[in-house]
């Protein structure tokens, strides 16, 4: 049966070769006039079509390597050889494939050393089209498919099917647009290799200055994004801990108001927090104007710069590192407290020698999360940040401003990521295997112990006060969309909603005339596109991950990881880099924006579907096996109907990202795929607060819709617990 | 021939789960997989249903050669530990999960499933979740959905570590009297050797990834082959004694001062390991019959229906149950053991 699999796979190739446009047209393949030129035309010409009538020569060996795909899956071999044959036949077709993809582009030769070798090269290539992709799945599938015959994966195809789609997936998508971006620091404008432009580059005062310590003017953008970002982690950190601490250990009454404030950032376009602020603090602010028109004082600009940004990110991210930290705070088993109880321990003590020291691993990681979080935040330094630049707006204007400097872009990314990535091995190295997680399946019979008084104190003195001044500003900023001008005309007033949201009665029907109808149905459109590939991909990665056992497991969890911890803003230029020139020629497209919100977004799902697999018992997919389920029908039967928690998550958490994501889009997007976030940010950097804040709420309402609205659809997980 | 195991070897990076056994189950028996944990039975019994696939070595079933197939393609049905019935599927759903994924049509696979039901005595529990039966009956669940399929070989793993003692008799039973009926080849794993001895046509004993021994539960109790298995089957005291061979079939053995005729055709003559087992050791008061070996009370219990001594013998300290509690023994007490014949086994070293 697999090999008759191998066989079709074979003809979708040899079919998408003769029948299929190899290369990527301007206008797709939805008109339909390619059908005409499939022979004749030099663009829609089909692959054996331009091999043979239009000089790319180059193409044949991908296609005979398809061949011999043919030969192997008819020849009479058994199901081992066959498998052996299928994987040497395949690979070299992927190999082939790429090495024509890569070695021929729009003038010829990649690489100078070619055309001393080969010499002068008379054709060219466009980026990869529908054709080409079809033939690159049917050699991946081939080779899954050999691999399997070969026993690997269990013989199963399907599994290694998924792990060669997921791997391969990966590689492209996130691998290689960050390889390329190192490549891109190395390289001067005209695409020559000086490995020493890189220092050149990242040599800069404007980057490393210290000038600030001194009292003269600013500091470097590095050591701001860096000291911003320990300053982000740290007060993060201690807010979350503070609220984790409230919730669990104190009879605090309005605990779930407290859950409810962890959900608000989550689904708030990151910069709204920064808007927020500046209707508080701004020169037009509430605060100014009070103090000008009681006390006189001339309103200042302290908002705009370090002070402001940091307290931005501290409102957007305590959530988060209150979403991490909770469990952690739960999972300290109450046994051990008491146990320290018991040893004379007075309360006080025990916190700070047994149940603080447990939470280590779990304030490392909040620590992480936060200081990753800030320095890849693109939208509150923009809006805030005044003269006091950081990497992600650094990087912003070295793209899209007057510079247009892409080696810069590229070398400032490198920086951006290997402080990131400096911060994740960092934490890894102190956490390291150290897991206290005392969570067992054994019962906990403890109760957890109170804080002790000085503790509550402490942690209700900053929480509260904070939770409510957060509350506020998220009614300030509901307010904001209502009122005519903030500031100066307080006249309550529909026209930002009108503005953005006007929808026309015409003769010839309805039209859609207010300005944010287009970004905002783009919007919708790829994050509802994004959302379900996202869990998908992150869903299927963390069966393989958790249920499978396979050789190199553990790299392509570390890959996965790694993804998670690479800024949005160096995928955003990554991507820019990467996928501007053939063979993969996807800028501009709707098509790189969906890619991007997908493998942005998959870790989040992957390591909800990891946590919710982890739980349960493996003995349930075996049994399946066992009663003829294969793979596929145990991960359909068996497997997502348990995980409905977790698809939910990834779901909502896919699109809502989507929909709020900022920094890793903002290079993406054209004028013909404009999206809200970014719609929104040019809004406020011209300085129109009343539009921005109106569509910000709407996308507030959108996305509460949403997160109801897939709720309904994938429903409950039925595991008929008897009622209580 | 059901299962045939060549020469298998199962590896997990440098060490051996299991390391080269061979074996068969003829078709219609019940055979048990015995040992302590860690032992390789478990991966043993994986490898038939082919959830773990050997390093080396073949495994046939029904005469076919499945050494490289998944479990999803052989034609084996398991009972899980855990039972591992599907928490989001009615009990009716559970057991005819396997007929619908063998593409058999809804209306049949419904029938065959009630059919099943029927069969473990659960007729009428359709529409139940799983969590709303009871430990006994999630394990009739677990069988029913098992043999609904009609496997050439049903492989039970520690099916009833979950229950507790008194329905752990009865599952057994209930277990053994289905297989019965239904001639069904059944491989059951368990680390319990009187569950073992209860259920089982023959038991293969392993040990360290290997087969220790097999046979009959009878040969296993009478006839282990090595001191572990005297121990493993049954308690018994390990004790050095000679052996002299009287005649083709019986050897005496001297074990300190006394001295016994056992049957035996295999032993060899000279100093050996010998097992003697606790109930066949009669003590009674010094100076007790010739041939009673002399001993010392060491430390003696009640418990209700017989009494344990440990007592001190020229041979070693041994210990030994005895069914007479009206007139108990205390410590110090001098006496003498007198040895029955079938309780004395030679072990192989």
């Amino acid at each position: 049966m697999i090999a008759r699999a191998a066989l079709i796979w074979v003809a979708a190739g040899v079919l998408a070769i003769v029948l299929v446009p190899w290369y990527a047209l301007e206008d797709g393949l939805g008109s339909g006039s390619w059908l005409a030129g499939l022979w004749s035309s030099d663009e829609a010409a089909s692959g054996l079509a331009q091999a043979v009538g239009h000089g790319k020569w180059w193409l044949a060996p991908t296609f005979a390597a398809l061949a011999s795909c043919l030969v192997v899956s008819l020849a009479p071999l058994a199901p081992g050889r066959r498998g052996t044959w299928l994987v040497v036949a395949s690979a070299c077709g992927l190999v082939l494939f790429a090495a024509q993809a890569f070695a021929v582009s729009l003038h010829g030769w990649t690489a100078g050393w070619m055309t001393s070798w080969f010499g002068e090269l008379d054709g060219r290539q466009f980026g990869i089209g529908a054709g080409g992709t079809l033939v690159l799945i049917a050699f991946l599938s081939l080779l899954s498919i050999g691999l399997a015959l070969r026993g690997a994966f269990g013989g199963d195809a399907f599994v290694a099917g998924a792990m060669t789609a997921v791997t391969s997936s990966i590689l492209l998508f996130t691998a290689w647009p960050i390889l390329h971006i190192l490549a891109q620091a190395f390289q001067d404008q005209d695409g020559a290799l000086r490995p020493l432009l890189v220092v050149e580059r990242l040599a800069e005062p404007k980057i490393w200055s210290l000038r600030c310590l001194a009292g003269g003017g600013g500091c470097g953008v590095a050591w701001n994004t860096l000291f911003l970002a320990l300053c982000c982690g740290v007060g993060s950190t201690a807010l979350g801990l503070a609220f984790a601490l409230i919730v669990t250990r104190t009879s605090f009454r309005f605990k779930k108001i407290l859950r409810v404030l962890t959900v608000l950032p989550i689904i708030t376009p990151p910069f709204v927090i920064g808007l927020a602020l500046i209707l508080v603090f701004g020169r037009s602010g509430l605060v100014n104007q009070f103090l000008d028109w009681g006390f006189g004082v001339v309103a200042t600009r302290w908002i705009y710069g370090f002070p402001g940004v940091l307290l931005a990110q501290l409102f957007a991210f305590t959530p988060v590192a209150f979403l991490v930290l909770i469990g952690v705070v739960e999972g300290v088993s109450p046994t051990l407290e008491e146990a320290s109880q018991t040893l004379r321990a007075s309360p006080w003590a025990t916190f700070v020698t047994v149940s603080l020291p447990l939470m280590i691993p779990g304030l490392a990681n909040a620590f992480l999360v936060g200081f990753i979080e800030s320095i890849a935040d693109f939208g509150n330094p923009i809006v805030l940040g005044g003269d006091f630049g950081v990497l992600s707006t650094e990087i912003y204007f070295a793209v899209v401003g007057a510079q247009l400097d892409y080696g810069r872009a590229a070398a400032l990314a490198l920086l951006l990521l290997a402080l990131a990535l400096g911060a994740f091995f960092l934490q890894r190295r102190v956490v390291g295997g150290r897991s206290y997680a005392t969570i067992s399946g054994k019962g906990d019979a403890g109760l957890p112990t109170p804080l002790p008084r000085a503790g509550r104190r402490i942690a209700q003195w900053v929480a509260l006060p904070w939770a409510a001044f957060t509350i506020l500003l998220y009614g300030f900023t509901f307010v904001g969309g209502l009122v005519k001008v903030w500031g100066r005309d307080y006249t309550p007033t529909l026209n930002h909603y009108i503005k953005a949201f006007a929808i026309e009665r015409a003769p010839q029907g309805v039209i859609w005339s207010g300005a944010a109808w287009n970004s905002f149905w783009t919007t919708v459109e790829l994050a509802a596109i994004a959302a379900p590939l996202t869990a998908a991909l992150g869903l299927i990665a963390a069966w393989l991950l958790v249920r499978q056992r396979f050789a190199g497991r553990g790299a392509l969890e570390f890959v996965t990881m790694l993804s998670f911890a690479v800024p949005g803003t160096v995928i955003g230029v990554a991507y820019v880099f990467a996928f501007n020139v053939p063979p993969l020629e996807i800028t501009g497209w709707a098509l790189i924006i969906v890619l991007c919100f997908v493998f942005r977004n998959m870790a989040v799902g992957l390591r909800a579907g990891m946590a919710a697999m982890s739980q349960i018992d493996r003995s349930l997919d075996e049994a399946s096996a066992t009663l003829r389920g294969r793979a596929p029908q145990t991960l359909f039967y068996v497997v997502m109907p348990l995980l409905r928690p977790a698809v939910v998550g990834a779901l909502v958490y896919g699109f809502v990202r989507a929909v709020t994501t900022v920094s890793a889009v903002v290079f993406l997007v054209t004028a013909e795929y404009d999206l809200a976030t970014t719609y929104i940010i040019l809004r406020v950097i011209n300085g129109d607060y009343g539009l921005a804040i109106a569509y910000s709420c709407a996308l507030i309402v959108l996305m509460l819709a949403a997160i109801l609205l897939i709720q309904f659809l994938v429903g409950d997980r039925r595991l008929g617990r008897r009622a209580p | 021939m059901s299962v045939q195991f060549t020469d298998v070897v199962k590896r997990y990076g440098a060490t051996a789960a299991v390391s080269g056994i061979s074996f068969t189950v003829e078709s219609g028996t019940l055979v048990t997989l015995l040992g302590p944990s860690g032992c390789g039975k478990t991966t043993t019994l994986r490898m038939i249903a082919g959830l773990e696939l050997p390093s080396a070595g073949r495994i046939e079933i029904a005469g076919r050669d499945v050494t490289r197939l998944s479990a999803t393609q052989r034609d084996v049905s398991m009972v899980f530990q855990s039972y591992a019935l599907f928490p989001h599927m009615s009990v009716l759903e559970n057991v005819a999960y396997g007929l619908r994924r063998s593409a058999i049509a809804r209306e049949e696979a419904t029938r065959r499933a009630r059919e099943g039901l029927a069969t473990v005595g659960l007729a009428g529990y359709d529409e139940r979740q799983p969590s709303q039966l009871s430990g006994g009956q999630q394990q009739r669940v677990a069988v029913a959905r098992a043999l609904v399929l009609k496997p050439s070989v049903l492989l039970f793993d520690e099916p009833l570590s979950n229950l507790d003692a008194r329905l752990r008799r009865q599952m057994r039973e209930e277990i053994r009297d289905l297989q019965c009926r239904l001639a069904l080849t059944v491989v059951y794993v368990t680390h319990d050797q009187q569950e073992a001895m209860a259920v089982s046509d023959r038991i293969i004993v392993m040990n360290a990834g290997r087969i220790e021994q097999q046979g009959t539960p009878r040969e296993l109790y009478e006839k282990p082959a090595t001191p572990y298995l005297a121990h493993f089957m049954g308690e018994s005291n390990p004790a050095r004694g000679d052996v002299r061979r009287l005649d083709g079939s019986r050897v005496r053995v001297r074990l300190g001062s006394a001295e016994i005729e056992i049957p035996d055709a295999t032993a060899a003559e000279g100093p050996a390991m010998v097992a003697v087992r606790p109930e066949a050791i009669t003590v009674e008061a010094a100076p007790g019959p010739a041939g009673a070996l002399p001993g010392t009370i060491a430390k003696a219990n009640y418990l209700g229906t017989h009494m344990e001594y440990s007592i001190d013998t020229e041979a070693g300290t041994l210990f030994a149950t005895c069914p007479r509690v009206d007139r108990p023994l205390a410590a110090a007490d001098k006496v003498a053991l007198v040895l029955a014949p079938r309780g004395v086994i030679v072990v192989r070293e």
